[in-house]
């Protein structure tokens, strides 16, 4: 998983391509652009899976990753390989995708859920098309505020604790947990008020 | 079941998700030599060709401005010479 959650899992799998990777940073450090093409290659559907989380257009989900790995090129001399380069870059991708959810301007109004709609009654919870409740997901994310639905993307998609995510964005760990709390309290509220409860009645 | 438990397990079907290939390398490696290329030079030969002219022109006017400079007068000189000349007593 990208973000580094796993990685205590992972690590022993994971050796050659951190070691692809640690030669490539090397080379790309030196000018070698062609080393960096690779570890493009390596990690770009990595990072489009964090920023299909910020947005579900696919042309801005290559712009985001092409800025991703173009802030990488130029921090690269300050990557210290005490971490793994796809935690790194997905800290780059969080917070490439969270201020693009500044810039963008954000409605106050609250508009009515269709998208609960395009998931037709499955038999079981298993059989619901993942793409349908990702676009759920995402429509339900998009009415909180930007820390608030980055906490909680980060939370639930990534898995990443309260802490992990005060890390990555550099915010104070009280807050994130205050910020997390309520953000899930609003999306219940919202929840409510769409009627979601008996849009989703079937589920058990 | 409340509202929220339907939409933790919406994520959690979520997460399965696929997002689109991408291949952004071609552009990205783009972007980084559009940043990192050099200035293209400016040509210096028109330049230096101008700057000497003008530097030789700004002689000729600082070698006749300082000879008119010298050649100058008192224009009120004039007045006062035949006083200077006259012996007073």
């Amino acid at each position: 998983m990208l973000g580094g959650i796993d990685l205590a899992a992972g690590r022993e799998y994971n050796r050659p391509v951190e070691e692809q990777d640690r030669l490539d940073i090397q080379a790309s450090c030196d000018g070698d652009q062609e080393a960096f093409r690779r570890l493009v290659e390596r990690h770009q559907q990595q990072v489009a899976g964090l920023l299909w989380r910020f947005t579900r257009d696919r042309n801005t989900l290559e712009e985001l990753a092409q800025e991703v790995f173009v802030q990488a090129y130029f921090s690269l001399p300050s990557f210290r390989h005490e971490g793994s380069f796809a935690g790194w870059l997905s800290r780059i991708a969080t917070r490439v995708g969270y201020r693009f959810w500044k810039k963008q301007a954000r409605s106050n109004v609250e508009y009515a859920i269709q998208e609960a709609d395009l998931i037709e009654q499955p038999e079981a919870i298993e059989d619901i098309d993942p793409a349908a409740a990702g676009k759920v997901v995402h429509w339900l994310l998009d009415q909180l505020r930007e820390a608030d639905r980055l906490v909680l993307t980060l939370m639930y998609f990534e898995g990443q604790s309260t802490e992990q995510i005060a890390q990555r964005m550099g915010w104070n760990r009280a807050m994130v947990k205050m910020r997390a709390y309520r953000a899930r309290k609003k999306l219940r509220d919202l929840a409510e008020r769409q009627g979601l409860r008996e849009k989703l009645g079937w589920m058990r | 079941m409340d509202a929220l438990n339907r939409i933790e397990k919406l994520i959690a079907r979520a997460r399965g998700e696929r997002p689109p290939s991408i291949d952004v390398a071609d552009r990205v490696l783009w972007r980084i030599r559009v940043a990192t290329a050099s200035p293209a030079p400016v040509p210096i030969a028109p330049w230096g060709v101008l700057a000497g002219l003008s530097a030789v022109a700004a002689s000729i006017i600082l070698f006749l401005a300082i000879n008119a400079w010298m050649a100058l007068s008192n224009p009120m000189m004039e007045l006062y010479r035949p006083v200077m000349v006259a012996s007073l007593w």
